[in-house]
């Protein structure tokens, strides 16, 4: 509707909330977080370091470690956590039996906190009465009965990482809604050439949810690029860093009052973020186009 | 022949993979819940043995003696308000862009919805300087202006893709019977948008109620701590009480189940909404 004269107060009323939250929490913060990277901010008095911060940043072996974590994580999710989201979706797909119950129960991880989360993943693990050992003891691992999964060098970030495997119902539920979407036409006309169901899967849900499927791969990218709560509750980053990531690193920055550090690592963290997802859009789009 | 054979095979895959997620999601649960009924000596037995007798009052240790009464209460407060007030504010900011020409509105819509991408995390310093420069540290208000802001793009993106596929027709009817554009929006858009409100609703609500970093960044008294950041704290508090702890973290998580089993519809419409699209 074109807006008449006297109502353009009315339209200015009515955007100006957003607007003014959108400015104070998101342009701001950024702007404030771009400029105060290049002095060395503590809370109470500032002055220009020039790239000091950012040298310091990638001179630490800590700091380096936390971007290799995070992008290790987002390597988990996009090869193994997205794909096996995939093949779920593709298996609930067609209103299976049961269907609904499986997407429910597998989306369940993901509405409950990630503080909750990660305090029972740490029980989980814990070296004395967690059920992972039990598990592996009763299977018959019995070197594993007492072994401190998150407290041990070689096997936190393991540990960390193969029960982030939990929330592939997240995914799962994007691409089955995909895949609700299709046309049943297509199907028949495969049935009516025998096809078996691996074989319409393969040539004719898979083609068709691609795009979805980039997008979770997107998605997954920025939720393990900004996790915090995992790593600070269950590992603290420990042991000797071994598990740091960026946002607790710069939690940690903040706790010394190093806020011109910080930002400058806040800074980085945008920058891979953006780096990440243009290159990925462009390998997908040209992916979606061939 | 060759077909019933490779059916067969499909059928075995199918469900031994979707047996074991199922599992993995939910097993850890069933754990903690059986584990936070049982004394903390039960526990270091096998993990699948009920205790000899449910200890509920592991339930009621954890409720009085950590105040989680009060933690409850504070993330209700907190969580409802911010809910609330983003809801509002980005359904007039959805119901401008949506049903209105003017200068400038796709820059803003485009700008809004393109914060969905954002790793916010990075931003916890400025967040605190600007928190604390608003005086607004420690308190309620400080808390569920962030959250509000925070879920902005994602309702925006959700309301202003619900009052695009509202017809035109209703709202031009009201225009012509001098309806003006507040009234519009009230009186007609709001009603008829209700889904909607309900789906971005419901998810803005879960966001709010499971927020953890900015709860810990910008609040420090027990007074107006939030449950996800109060539980944390258990692990100190109890020093070896686990059953304690569990019993708080199952009484931290009910709320959120709660809502999803009762929206799930909702939950996945606009999480499908939010993305599928975008």
């Amino acid at each position: 509707m074109q807006i008449k004269k006297d109502e353009v107060v009315w339209l200015l009323l009515f955007i100006a909330p957003a607007i003014i939250l959108f400015f104070l929490f998101f342009i701001i913060p950024i702007l404030f977080l771009f400029v105060t990277s290049f002095t060395n901010w503590d809370g109470i008095s500032a002055e220009f370091v020039g790239l000091e911060n950012y040298t310091k940043l990638f001179n630490k072996k800590s700091f380096v470690r936390a971007i290799t974590n995070n992008l290790y994580w987002c390597l988990t999710a996009a090869l193994i956590t997205v794909p096996l989201a995939l093949i779920i979706a593709l298996l609930l797909a067609h209103r299976s039996r049961g269907w609904k119950v499986f997407r429910t129960v597998l989306f369940i991880p993901q509405v409950v906190s990630s503080a909750a989360i990660a305090m029972l993943w740490a029980a989980m693990f814990n070296a004395e009465y967690g059920l992972v050992n039990f598990l592996l003891d009763y299977i018959g691992f019995s070197d594993y009965k007492n072994h401190n999964w998150l407290g041990n060098v070689r096997t936190a970030n393991a540990a960390l990482i193969g029960f982030s495997l939990c929330y592939v119902g997240y995914f799962m539920v994007i691409m089955l809604a995909k895949t609700a979407g299709i046309s049943e036409d297509y199907y028949d006309a495969a049935n009516i050439d025998g096809a078996s169901q691996f074989q319409k899967d393969l040539h004719i849900t898979a083609p068709l949810i691609k795009s979805t499927f980039f997008l979770c791969i997107i998605l997954a990218v920025i939720f393990n690029l900004r996790q915090f709560e995992y790593v600070y509750l269950m590992t603290a980053g420990g042991p000797a860093n071994k598990t740091q990531v960026l946002v607790v690193y710069i939690w940690n920055e903040l706790s010394v009052q190093r806020l011109g550090r910080g930002n400058a690592a806040g800074v980085i963290m945008i920058a891979i973020g953006a780096i990440l997802l243009l290159s990925l859009r462009k390998l997908l789009k040209s992916e979606t186009y061939n | 022949m060759q077909r019933d054979l490779s059916s067969n095979f499909y059928f075995i895959f199918k469900w031994v993979i979707i047996i074991s997620f199922v599992f993995y999601a939910v097993f850890p649960f069933l754990w903690l819940v059986l584990a936070s009924l049982k004394t903390n000596a039960e526990l270091l037995d096998d993990p699948f043995k009920l205790p000899a007798v449910f200890q509920f009052q592991n339930y009621s240790n954890a409720i009085r003696e950590a105040g989680l009464g009060k933690l409850i209460i504070n993330s209700l407060v907190i969580s409802t308000s911010a809910t609330f007030l983003n809801i509002l504010f980005s359904s007039m900011c959805a119901f401008a862009i949506a049903r209105h020409t003017f200068w400038g509105k796709n820059v803003l819509f485009l700008m809004i919805t393109a914060g969905i991408l954002v790793p916010l995390n990075a931003l916890i310093i400025p967040y605190f300087a600007i928190i604390n420069f608003l005086n607004l540290y420690d308190t309620r208000l400080g808390l569920i202006l962030v959250y509000c802001a925070v879920g902005l793009p994602v309702s925006t993106f959700i309301l202003t893709e619900f009052f695009k596929s509202i017809p035109k027709e209703i709202e031009e009817a009201s225009f012509l019977d001098g309806c003006n554009f507040a009234a519009r929006y009230f009186r007609i858009m709001l009603p008829l948008a209700l889904p909607g409100l309900a789906t971005a609703g419901t998810f803005q609500f879960i966001l709010c109620w499971n927020e953890f970093i900015y709860a810990m960044l910008l609040t420090s008294s027990t007074d107006i701590r939030t449950i996800q950041f109060g539980i944390s704290y258990f692990t100190n508090q109890f020093f070896s009480d686990y059953v304690g702890m569990f019993a708080a973290v199952v009484i931290s998580i009910l709320p959120s189940i709660t809502v999803f089993v009762l929206f799930q519809e909702r939950v996945i419409n606009g999480l499908t909404a939010g993305s599928v699209k975008g």
